[in-house]
């Protein structure tokens, strides 16, 4: 068995919104061992995105303990959280979210920027052009579709070489067939990288492709649906 | 390397272009190019008034005395310096004209010169011909304006005193004039020795001697001024050279300008709320950039300077453009500006002014950018998966606290620097701060207010749209409150300041001031013409008193200007009398007036508030210089005398037998009603040729003129304040366009009307422009209040005309800037808009 890449023990997560305060996650544990690939499932409002938040450092849990690389999120500040996942994770998002001012070229350049790589832009043209985005670097993401966007931020959060990648509902703005093929990319980058790779998805057969799933009901795991599977 | 990928970023950034901060340019430029502008002409008039400072003062160098003529050892002293001296006598006087049978008069500054005048320069003539031969003869030489007045043309004879002259020509223009601006006549000039015997020029009476030297090739003039001021200071000796040769109008322009360039700030202030509000903007659509270069593993440093930078550069082009307007408009305009100067200006691009624009403007920039920039450390890479619990703190880091207050205290410390004037900056950027703190809190209030009134206007659905929208979060209440609340709080202040110095001047003064003052009464005269103010049955009401002029210079023993620290009772020569037993009316404070008939060691009796300025105690010793004399008297009094009523008020006074024996003559004030003046001064100048009367309703309009021209040049400046407001408003209802046009495009699918629509916009934006006027118009009459209570120390009414055009000013301003952005929503077709949106 591999060794643990992420331990999450006994993790709530509770947000003050102006309607008053909410519990989200509740008492969540988990591990996920190298090399894995994750899916998290569950109805809307369950918690899987904000679990995965969780395991990213872009949340902060109200109590529990989360453990990635060796490494405690929770006793981290925000700044030393950023640099954690400068070095350690690739994030995609639903929406992409890529900079509108920046071409697909400087959007994929810039983690490695920030981590001060030498070679920022020659790695990340190889990066778009392993996805098949090799006359697309100079194009902004106001000029390309939806699946080219998605494309682009793939390469963005693969081109550090992560230990991790977190992925919230990769396709849930594609169409079927740029979905499937976001999806083989994703799994491609994996395999080729060796990361760990942490999915939300709606779709089961994404999930049946994951080597785990875990089912969040309510914000909590749902243990029922994990024996039934 | 942070530094570096920040900069990388920003300039990426950058790449979108200026969409959304054309008002921050605008905002930033117009601030900057105001007062570069102001600085520039100022700049411009000092240049001027430098380069022609001889012509302006007459010669290299002047030596003036008052109420006598030079001594044979400062003569000597003079001719060891100069290479030529030329002697002026100035003095106020009545000129005559009898016309058959009728005595016309009018009141003249007269120039009493000799052949040698002018050293520098030339006088010009209408007809033209040389002074000399217009002198020649019991020849005079008037300014057209008192020619005009008396009926006179060249040929014409007019009287003195007891002198008669000829009129010979017009007065179109005379080299030392830089005093122009403000004098109770017109000029005459004649030849002094033709003067003797009109009875003016004896002693006693109110004359001013001046010595104008024409000095060596390279003469150094600081050197020359030092030797004259150690040898004769104490003797009433006043120097002054062509390195100031405008005297009294340089010190003028530049209290002026340093005024104007802060009045200038309150623009940059109202400029500053747009600047912010232009960041803020820019800045909640970025939210998301900033979410994902967190995620990415951007730091919080990174984050800030990357939008530091982008911001910085905005503001060099802001600040560039702004001095490039402020630095051109007066050199492009310079013929038009030059026509209009009463003094000589010189028009080029000058750095001092333009580096004081710019600190400002930058200063001004980080001041207001600041706040929004913290801002972005709160914004948390969570953002990107859910907007609702983005909730952020109210205020920024502590850090970035204290560097705002830090830069704030450096922009007064700045504004100090440059205008030279502690005591008005401090009360300017109070007013400035205070107004912005009262309408911070106001734009608050009126929001609050807003949402409570809602519940009320149900029923009323424009009104209730309105007051949603106005009370909403991250509405433009708080910007249009503030930009247009302080630009309005300016112009209120100015017009409640003036309108209360008109009030004080044009109708409460009148009615309490003397119909004349009548100088130069001699010794001899008194008793005949108090007689005739007796018998006369018009006259309400007579003062008289004796006046010497004097300097005083030491008070216990240590030189005057030290221990009163430049007070004005000891810059300069002062009115003084003397009295023998204690007049009626006369209010002692403290001590006691010295007994009738005293003869002993001269006594002193001092005004009460001036002696509490500068320090002054019963039994302090105190010397006053009388026509080249000393007297040392010992204060044994301090009494209220009051300047407001324009009556006869002296600062000092003595017992009688310490200054009896001195040359001098007496003053009067005269009440009567307006009707029975012109007999009065028909009666008093004919029996004293030699007496001048000064008809104090002309004074007063000659005051009224002066804060006529200060009120407008004020106000012209606090304008640039108001439509830098109108700018920051126009920018808050371009913001705002996206919200109303989707705001229509909902209410329009509900089945409201297009008139019902524009109804609660324009309901919503004459609502703030009504709470910005009533807001601006209370701290603009609490400024006013403040100004005329505790400067001008005079009474203070609201002046209600200025007010309503306040408030009137602050609805239309708000209403034309809302309506103008009103029009593309109206117009929006609901499908498309709502379509758009998913």
């Amino acid at each position: 068995m591999t060794d643990p890449v992420l331990t999450i023990t006994d993790a709530n997560l509770s947000l003050d919104g102006n309607a008053g305060r909410v519990d989200i996650l509740h008492d969540i544990s988990l591990t996920v061992r190298q090399g894995e690939t994750l899916g998290l499932v569950g109805p809307s409002g369950s918690g899987k995105s904000s679990l995965l938040m969780l395991m990213g450092g872009l949340e902060q849990a109200t109590s529990g303990r989360i453990m990635a690389l060796g490494q405690d999120l929770t006793a981290m500040n925000e700044d030393q959280l950023a640099r954690f996942r400068r070095d350690h994770m690739g994030v995609v998002f639903q929406s992409f979210h890529l900079i509108p001012t920046m071409t697909a070229l400087e959007n994929v350049a810039t983690p490695l920027e920030l981590a001060g790589v030498r070679d920022a832009f020659a790695r990340a043209e190889a990066e778009l052009r392993a996805v098949g985005l090799g006359d697309r670097i100079n194009h902004y993401p106001s000029q390309m579709s939806g699946g080219e966007q998605q494309r682009v931020a793939l390469a963005r959060a693969s081109a550090p070489r992560p230990r991790i990648l977190l992925a919230d509902e990769p396709t849930g703005n594609l169409d079927a067939t740029n979905g499937a093929a976001i999806i083989d990319l994703l799994f491609d980058l994996r395999d080729r990288h060796g990361a760990t790779l942490i999915m939300v998805t709606h779709a089961s057969e994404l999930a049946a492709r994951c080597d785990r799933v875990v089912h969040l009901c309510d914000g909590r795991i749902d243990t029922l649906a994990k024996a039934a599977e | 390397m942070t530094l570096r990928i920040a900069s990388r970023f920003a300039l990426r950034e950058l790449r979108g272009g200026l969409r959304g901060f054309r008002v921050f340019l605008a905002c930033l430029a117009l601030g900057v190019a105001a007062i570069a502008a102001v600085g520039t002409v100022r700049a411009g008039i000092e240049a001027g008034l430098t380069r022609d400072g001889a012509a302006l003062l007459g010669g290299d160098a002047e030596v003036e005395f008052t109420y006598r003529f030079a001594r044979d050892e400062e003569l000597a002293f003079l001719n060891s310096i100069a290479d030529r001296i030329s002697e002026t006598v100035d003095f106020r006087s009545m000129a005559v004209v009898d016309r058959d049978g009728t005595t016309e008069r009018g009141l003249t500054q007269i120039r009493a010169v000799d052949d040698t005048y002018p050293l520098v320069g030339a006088v010009q003539l209408d007809p033209v011909m040389p002074l000399a031969d217009a002198l020649a003869d019991q020849g005079g030489v008037m300014e057209r304006v008192l020619a005009d007045r008396l009926g006179l043309v060249p040929g014409d004879s007019f009287r003195l005193g007891e002198a008669t002259f000829t009129l010979r020509a017009i007065l179109e223009r005379y080299p030392d004039n830089a005093s122009a601006g403000f004098g109770l006549g017109p000029r005459t000039i004649v030849l002094t020795d033709a003067l003797a015997g009109s009875g003016l020029i004896v002693e006693g009476t109110l004359f001013s001697t001046q010595y104008r030297l024409d000095l060596p090739e390279g003469a150094d003039l600081a050197a020359l001024e030092q030797q004259a001021e150690d040898q004769f200071r104490d003797a009433g000796l006043r120097w002054r050279d062509s390195r100031r040769g405008a005297g009294g109008a340089e010190q003028f322009v530049d209290r002026i300008g340093a005024f104007l360039i802060l009045v200038g700030l309150s623009g940059l202030a109202v400029g500053g709320v747009g600047v912010s509000a232009a960041v803020r903007a820019y800045l909640a659509g970025k939210t998301s950039v900033i979410a994902t270069l967190k995620t990415l593993g951007a730091t919080r440093s990174t984050i800030f300077l990357t939008y530091f930078i982008q911001i910085g550069v905005l503001t060099l082009a802001g600040v560039t453009l702004g001095l490039i307007l402020g630095a051109g408009l007066p050199v492009l305009l310079a013929p038009l500006i030059e026509a209009r100067l009463p003094v000589p200006a010189v028009f080029t691009i000058y750095t001092a002014p333009l580096a004081e624009a710019a600190v400002y403007g930058v200063l001004a920039a980080l001041i207001f950018t600041l706040w929004p920039l913290a801002k972005t450390e709160d914004i948390r890479a969570a953002t990107l998966f859910r907007d609702a619990f983005a909730a952020s703190r109210a205020l920024p880091r502590a850090t970035y606290l204290v560097v705002i207050a830090g830069l704030v205290a450096l922009l007064v410390g700045a504004a100090v620097w440059f205008s030279g004037t502690v005591f008005l900056t401090l009360w300017t950027a109070g007013g400035i701060t205070g107004s912005l703190l009262i309408l911070i809190l106001a734009a608050a209030l009126i929001r609050w207010v807003a949402r409570k009134s809602r519940l009320a206007a149900r029923g009323n659905t424009a009104l209730r749209m309105a007051l949603g929208s106005i009370g909403a979060r991250g509405g433009e209440s708080t910007s249009v409150v503030l930009s247009l609340g302080l630009g309005l709080t300016v112009l209120a202040a100015v017009g409640q300041i003036d309108g209360n110095l008109r009030t004080a001047f044009a109708d409460d003064l009148p009615a309490v001031a003397p119909s004349y003052f009548f100088v130069d009464i001699q010794p001899d005269q008194i008793a005949g013409f108090r007689d005739r103010l007796d018998q006369d049955e018009a006259v309400s009401r007579y003062d008289t008193a004796p006046m010497l002029r004097g300097i005083i210079t030491q008070i216990n023993g240590r030189p005057a200007t030290e221990v009163a620290e430049g007070h004005w009772v000891v810059r300069g020569d002062r009115g003084v009398t003397y009295a023998d037993a204690q007049p009626a009316g006369t209010e002692i404070t403290a001590g006691a007036w010295w007994p009738a008939g005293y003869d002993g060691p001269p006594q002193i009796s001092f005004a009460a508030e001036e002696a509490a300025e500068i320090g002054l105690q019963l039994g302090d010793t105190m010397t006053v210089n009388i026509l080249g004399r000393d007297i040392t008297g010992e204060v044994t009094s301090f009494r209220n005398v009051s300047w407001e009523d324009a009556g006869i008020g002296f600062v000092l006074a003595m017992n009688q037998s310490a200054l009896q024996g001195a040359p001098h003559s007496w003053i009067s004030t005269v009440y009567a009603t307006p009707e029975a003046e012109a007999a009065i001064l028909r009666d008093l100048a004919t029996a004293y040729p030699n007496i001048t009367a000064i008809r104090v309703r002309d004074a007063i309009d000659q005051v009224i003129a002066l804060v006529g021209g200060l009120s407008a040049a004020t106000r012209y400046g606090a304008l640039i304040t108001l439509v830098t407001g109108f700018l920051v408003l126009i920018g808050a209802a371009a913001a705002g366009e996206r919200t109303r046009t989707y705001e229509a495009a909902v209410l329009k699918t509900l089945g409201a009307s297009r008139r019902s629509i524009l109804a609660s916009f324009a309901l919503r934006s004459a609502l703030l422009g009504l709470a910005a006027g009533v807001v601006a118009l209370g701290a603009g009459i609490l400024g006013g209040w403040a100004v005329a209570t505790f400067i001008m120390d005079t009474g203070y009414t609201v002046i209600w005309g200025n007010a309503l055009l306040i408030i009137g000013g602050g609805i239309m301003a708000s209403l034309l800037a809302g309506l103008a952005f009103a029009l593309r929503p109206l117009a929006a077709k609901p499908a498309r808009v709502l379509r758009a949106r998913e």
